[in-house]
């Protein structure tokens, strides 16, 4: 498979599910927490495309707007550990010293547990909603952002434009901020994409778990979590296609950072 | 002997990392909003009923000494007391533990042998139809979410086929089983009991099947990668061009050096397990640690969720050890 068509598909799907979301307000006359007394965990019909939850809310409604909080809150969150991973990276790698091994060694203390079960943790203390969620989320992701710059970092600032910079005069900071900095950066930039799909399923496991958007919002783990009760008395139509918008999503995001990583691995062997 | 003194230097090298975990895990709990007492409260208790249950928790002195009390108990093996059920928690792990390893091993060994074989000939047949399927089905299988996944896995094979028990409980009821490790299907195979194995191991398998799913797609990516490595290799062409048989070519060189990099995948992929299994336990009400740990954020259990939280990240570090361990048997180049 050439990297231009992983890299194209993933684009696509992820663009798909983007419009629609920005779009939800024209693909559907309810919204996503309006309640219709007279349909209660109805199957799909021409009134209500994806039939209607326990609550009578409609489906394809809140499957819509719930992409806003899943794709949005996880790009959002994903950008904000690469920014502070970034810095926290690239500032330690650079400076070097006790503040390195320091700061090190807690990055390593955290990743010492289990991502998800930390994300749990720090979920609790922050308590519910869906900035907390973001927050949880980001939180998490920034060891392993901070370790992958500060190790490129390291080879970077050893370079020869790296000293030449820094002996034509200019400050550290700007040699690192123009210099260093965005010649770390090549493991991120694959990584990141792979890690927005990572953030999603997190972000719908804490909330399917009560962790994270409470319940009446509409978000796809929360859906999922509703749905549980309706799967298993053959109601699909609550469950099936939130899982499925999480998996298009996750894909999406895949074959993205598939594609990127073969392209960067063919300009590597040129 | 070399391989004891680097053991020792690992255990040492353990030992800050996990007194880190130990703090960590004991200030992220004491800022847990909400106060542990508060399923205690009915309206007719008084504020010193409060504070008697406060003393006899152990919650009303400082924060340090509470800290000091509560290493002081790691060392004798003694993690606290549950201030949800009032027993020790070493006795409630006892049986939350076995559970859990029970679906996190058995997945991640069928998982490893699912990934070998699909990676290698995956590897073997680059850019053939098959390979594209096998790639394409492995990116699916990792977009999947477990928690979802599971609930399928219900519908479709319990609830519309009836080919697996019902998702409540590791053994049907009426199983005559007395629990050892409390990991059901291991316990009936000690036991030699085959009508509770048999049970048992049906209970298994949606659950294990789920984590296998995401799992062996993410670990058989990484299996084709370093196949296709070896097989773009010097190393690789030298012995095809010395005439070496295929199978030989195949067991010694592909197989053998794909294998020597598994354990260290092994050991990143369980951290996903060990989170995971949190969701599975959860979709299958399978009584583990992660059930365990749950009901410990939820009520506000402070030495349940210290406890969950510390046990999984030794669990994930000691893995990481035997990984490196089995990695340097299996791959004669790693120096200890």
């Amino acid at each position: 498979m050439a990297p231009g068509v992983l890299t194209w598909t993933g684009a696509v799907l992820v663009a798909a599910v983007a419009i629609l979301a920005l779009a939800a307000p024209l693909l559907t006359s309810w919204g996503p927490e309006d309640i219709d007394p007279t349909a209660i965990r109805q199957g799909p019909s021409s009134e209500h495309l994806l039939g209607t939850d326990l609550n009578g809310m409609d489906v394809w409604s809140r499957l819509l707007h719930a992409a806003r909080i899943d794709l949005g809150l996880a790009i959002i969150s994903v950008a904000v550990a690469v920014a502070v991973g970034a810095a926290i990276g690239a500032l330690t790698g650079y400076v070097g010293g006790w503040l390195d091994a320091l700061v090190m060694r807690i990055l390593e203390i955290t990743q010492s547990f289990p991502t998800f079960i930390l994300a749990l943790a720090v979920a609790v203390v922050l308590g519910p909603g869906a900035v907390n969620l973001g927050i949880v989320v980001a939180t998490v992701a920034v060891p392993s952002y901070a370790r992958l710059v500060r190790t490129e970092v390291r080879t970077v600032r050893e370079l020869g434009y790296v000293d030449a910079a820094r002996t034509s005069g200019i400050s550290n900071l700007a040699v690192l901020w123009r210099h260093v900095l965005p010649n770390s950066l090549t493991a991120v930039r694959v990584v990141a994409p792979l890690n927005v799909g990572w953030a999603m399923l997190a972000l719908a496991g804490l909330s399917f778990l009560g962790f994270g958007v409470p319940v009446p919002q509409p978000e796809w783990g929360v859906m999922i979590s509703e749905g549980t009760s309706d799967i298993v008395a053959g109601r699909w139509w609550t469950t099936v296609p939130p899982g499925l918008a999480l998996v298009i999503c996750v894909l999406g995001f895949s074959l993205l950072g598939e594609g990127l990583q073969e392209r960067e691995t063919r300009r590597r062997s040129r | 002997m070399r391989i004891v003194r680097y053991l020792g230097l690992r255990l040492a090298l353990l030992v800050p990392t996990l007194l880190g975990v130990v703090v960590l895990s004991f200030v992220l709990v004491r800022v847990l909003p909400g106060d542990p007492l508060a399923a205690f409260v009915t309206p007719s208790t008084t504020s010193e009923d409060i504070e008697k249950i406060r003393q006899r928790l152990g919650l009303d002195v400082s924060m340090w000494e509470q800290f000091t009390t509560y290493v002081g108990g790691l060392f004798r093996g003694d993690l606290g007391t549950s201030i949800q059920s009032g027993s020790p928690i070493t006795t409630e792990l006892s049986t939350r533990f076995g559970p859990t390893m029970e679906l996190v091993v058995i997945s991640v060994v069928i998982s490893l042998l699912l990934a070998l074989v699909l990676g290698v000939w995956s590897a073997l047949r680059a850019n053939r139809p098959e390979d594209h399927v096998i790639r394409v089905g492995s990116l699916v299988g990792t977009a999947l979410p477990e928690f979802w996944l599971g609930l399928i896995l219900i519908a479709v094979f319990y609830k519309t086929l009836h080919w697996f028990p019902a998702p409540s409980g590791r053994v049907d009821r009426g199983v005559d089983l007395t629990s050892i490790t409390g990991a059901e299907g291991f316990d009936a195979l000690l036991a030699g009991n085959l009508t509770a194995l048999s049970s048992a191991l049906a209970h298994l398998v949606l659950p294990v099947a789920t984590i296998v799913i995401g799992i062996s797609a993410s670990l058989m990516r990484h299996v084709r990668a370093s196949a296709i490595e070896i097989l773009a290799s010097p190393t690789w062409r030298t012995a095809q061009a010395h005439g070496v048989r295929r199978g030989a070519l195949l067991r010694g060189y592909l197989l053998r050096g794909t294998a020597a990099r598994l354990p260290t995948l092994v050991a990143i992929v369980l951290g996903n397990v060990l989170g995971g299994v949190v969701l599975v336990e959860y979709v299958f009400s399978w009584q583990g640690m992660g059930q365990w740990l749950l009901r410990g954020l939820l009520y506000r259990d402070y030495p349940v969720i210290q406890a969950g939280v510390l046990i999984s990240a030794v669990v994930f570090a000691v893995a990481y050890l035997v990984a490196d361990l089995v990695q340097a048997l299996l791959d004669p180049r790693v120096k200890l």
